[in-house]
C-alpha cells in the first residue's frame, strides 16, 4: 500500500490535534465520539465495546508513546482510520509503561473486499518506528502537517 | 427488559466477539499482528466477556443466533436500503416498515437476523 492510499483513510473530521480525555477509556470514547460525529460509524456502544475487547486481548500501546486501538465490527461500513494526539500523554496500560500520546485507531468492517485493514495498520506501524516520524507527530498542530508527515514517508 | 432493539445490538457485539476470537485462533492473523508487535494473549478474558455478554439476553436468541452464525459465520447483518447484506438479495419493503422495529425479523433468503442501525 502507497503512502496516498494509506492518507486516504484519514480525513479532517478523523483528527484530533488535542485530546481532552485523560484515561484510557475516556480516550477510546472521546475517538469514537468523534466518528459517530462524522458520520462513519453507525453504532457507537458497539464500536466501544470492541475496542475495550480488543485492549483487554492484549494492550494495543506499543510503546515509545504509541497505541493503535483496532479491530473489526458490524457497527462499520467501511475501513477507517484516525488519528488523535495528547500533548501531555494518557496511561494507557501501553507495553513499555509509558504514557501515550499518538493514537492511531483503524476500524473495519467484518469483511472488506479491499482488504486493506492489516496492510494498513502495518503500514502505520512502521513508520512509527522511525524516531523522526514520531517526534514529527509529536508537534503536529493542523490535519495539513499530519498530511506532510504520512505522505513525506515515501 | 431489554427492547428488541437492544437485544439485537447484544448480538451484534456478540457477533463482534466471536469474530475477535476467531482471529485469535486464525494462524495467519495472529502471525500478521505479532510481527508488527501486538501481544494477544488475554484469548480467555475474551470468553469471559462473552459468557457475560450472553447472560445479558434470552438463551433462545441466544441458541437461534449460534444456529445462523454456524450455518453461515455471520448471523445478524444491519439493514441499509432494501438488500440483505448477508446474502444481496431484495428484501421486500414491509419488512423494513416501523411496526416491525419491534420484532426480530430475517431474511427469507439466507435466514440471516437484521437490525436497525442507529439513526437510520
Ligand atoms: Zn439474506
Amino acid at each position: 500500500m502507497s503512502h496516498e492510499e494509506l492518507f486516504t483513510l484519514f480525513s479532517k473530521d478523523l483528527f484530533i490535534p488535542e485530546l481532552k480525555a485523560k484515561n484510557r477509556d475516556g480516550v477510546l470514547e472521546e475517538m469514537v465520539d468523534q466518528a459517530v460525529e462524522a458520520g462513519v460509524i453507525r453504532d457507537r456502544d458497539v464500536i466501544l465495546g470492541m475496542l475495550k475487547n480488543r485492549e483487554s486481548l492484549g494492550s494495543t500501546g506499543l510503546g515509545e508513546g504509541v497505541a493503535f486501538p483496532h479491530g473489526r465490527s458490524l457497527a462499520i461500513p467501511t475501513l477507517m482510520a484516525l488519528f488523535a494526539r495528547s500533548s501531555k500523554g494518557i496511561d494507557y496500560g501501553a507495553i513499555d509503561g509509558k504514557p501515550v500520546k499518538l493514537f492511531f485507531m483503524f476500524i473495519a468492517p467484518p469483511i472488506e473486499k479491499e482488504n486493506r485493514y492489516l496492510p494498513a495498520l502495518g503500514q502505520v506501524v512502521e513508520l512509527i518506528r522511525d524516531e523522526t516520524s514520531r517526534e514529527e507527530l509529536m508537534g503536529v498542530k493542523t490535519f495539513e502537517d499530519f498530511q506532510k508527515i504520512i505522505l513525506g514517508g515515501e | 427488559m431489554a427492547t428488541v432493539q437492544e437485544k439485537l445490538l447484544v448480538l451484534v457485539a456478540l457477533q463482534d466477539l466471536d469474530i475477535m476470537i476467531r482471529e485469535c485462533d486464525d494462524k495467519t492473523h495472529t502471525d500478521k499482528l505479532t510481527a508488527m508487535g501486538f501481544t494477544q494473549e488475554g484469548r480467555e478474558d475474551l470468553e469471559e466477556a462473552r459468557k457475560e455478554l450472553v447472560g445479558t439476553i434470552d438463551k433462545a436468541l441466544v441458541n437461534r443466533y449460534e444456529r445462523t452464525a454456524k450455518r453461515l459465520g455471520r448471523a445478524i447483518v444491519p439493514i441499509t436500503g432494501n438488500i440483505c447484506l448477508g446474502c444481496f438479495t431484495i428484501i421486500p419493503t414491509s419488512y423494513t416498515s416501523s411496526e416491525n422495529r419491534d420484532k426480530i425479523m430475517q431474511c427469507e433468503n439466507c435466514g440471516r437476523m437484521f437490525y436497525w442501525p442507529k439513526g437510520s
